[in-house]
């Protein structure tokens, strides 16, 4: 057998072992997987915000405006760190907003993603007293538990 | 079957292949209080035995503009090159984190190689002690105070203020003229939860400090979280 037949029979074999491991195993799990254990004291778990907190909290989408236009958690408020939109404006809406005391999480594109943290201390600058946290996984994490929705176009 | 596997070998070495070294890929850097342009620049070197290209870079913000020295995007084992990164601070004061992401060779889309921090620290020169000040519902409307510094060269005066709410009056005590202040609030009545927004106006000649906003809440005493 030459080189370039021996080459085709290992590639052969990788893919049908790829192929039967897909069967068996089913396609590769995209969840954010989160271990409370190894979380920031800042961070918290999807699952904890759904199942313990019932998804009663504020949402704050720290991602650019025209992607908190497009999609995300419904009702969430915006606070991002563009240098073209109104820290003030934010904090306005988002003050009143926290006054019957909810908790707060605020999600960004990633879990690589600094901004929702400095977000979030932006929001505990405002000293209403509510807790706040950074979703770990952030849009990954919600999309992948499907809980994020298309907004139609203004 | 040997050749077979020096092939698949090779090909997975090249698949892995990648690895850029930063002298820093975190700079802190003291900007003026008027600044309103930043710009950091992350020197690297390839110190792999592999050819390294730079596939993709993203930013977390749209006021982050990234250039790769000359355009250069592939660099050989030992060549070095220079990521400049320039930040529109306008909006920005105390101490704001940008960070530039890059992509290197076959990164996956969520596992990024390398990501560059600036850390950048604009001073506040209008220092507000408290941001939101609060009464329990049904409480005595008691004078709750905000206390100002102005940590600037120049005096900075408050020239004016004003409230979104009726239910609140708002005086201004100074204390050194340009330098401190106490902005007191009281509250006419506690009787409706409510929220106003006091927003501050000074003399200061830097934007970003001219105008200032605090709180005033009523709300209920909060039950406990579950």
């Amino acid at each position: 057998m030459n080189a370039a037949a021996q080459f085709a029979t290992v590639l052969t074999i990788a893919l049908a072992s790829a192929g039967v491991t897909y069967l068996v195993k089913g396609p590769p799990d995209r969840l954010v997987h989160c271990d409370p254990a190894k979380l920031k004291p800042d961070e918290v778990c999807l699952d904890r915000v759904m199942n313990e907190w019932k998804g009663r909290v504020l949402w704050v989408d720290a991602r650019p405006r025209a992607d908190w236009q497009r999609n995300g958690m419904p009702g969430a408020a915006l606070w991002n760190l563009e240098s073209s939109e109104n820290m003030q404006t934010f904090e306005a809406d988002i003050a009143g907003r926290m006054i019957d005391g909810p908790r707060v999480v605020v999600y960004c594109n990633n879990e690589d993603c600094g901004t929702s943290r400095q977000v979030a201390e932006r929001i505990k600058s405002l000293q209403l007293g509510n807790e706040v946290f950074v979703l770990y996984g952030g849009w990954r994490a919600l999309t992948a538990a499907k809980l994020t929705r298309d907004f139609p176009r203004k | 079957m040997r050749t077979a596997i020096c092939c698949w070998l090779a090909l997975a070495g090249f698949l892995h292949a990648g690895g850029l070294t930063f002298e820093h890929e975190l700079l802190e850097i003291h900007a003026p209080a008027d600044a309103g342009s930043i710009v950091a620049d992350f020197n690297f070197e390839n110190k792999t035995d592999k050819i390294v290209t730079i596939a993709k870079y993203d930013t977390t913000c749209s006021c982050i503009g990234v250039q790769v020295a000359d355009g250069k995007l592939t660099y050989a084992p030992g060549e070095k090159g220079r990521i400049r990164a320039s930040f529109d601070m306008k909006n920005f004061s105390g101490v704001v984190n940008k960070t530039v992401v890059l992509w290197l060779d076959k990164d996956p889309a969520e596992k990024p190689s390398v990501t560059l921090t600036v850390e950048v620290h604009i001073p506040v020169l209008v220092v507000l002690k408290e941001k939101t000040l609060k009464w329990k519902l049904g409480e005595t409307p008691d004078t709750q105070k905000i206390d100002i510094t102005m940590d600037y060269t120049k005096p900075i005066k408050i020239v004016s203020t004003t409230c979104t709410s009726d239910n609140f009056k708002v005086e201004v005590r100074t204390l050194e003229e340009g330098k401190h202040y106490e902005l007191l609030v009281t509250p006419a009545d506690v009787k409706e939860p409510g929220l106003a927004i006091i927003r501050i106006e000074t003399d200061c000649d830097v934007q970003r400090h001219k105008i200032l906003q605090a709180f005033a809440v009523i709300r209920r005493e909060l039950p406990p979280l579950p």
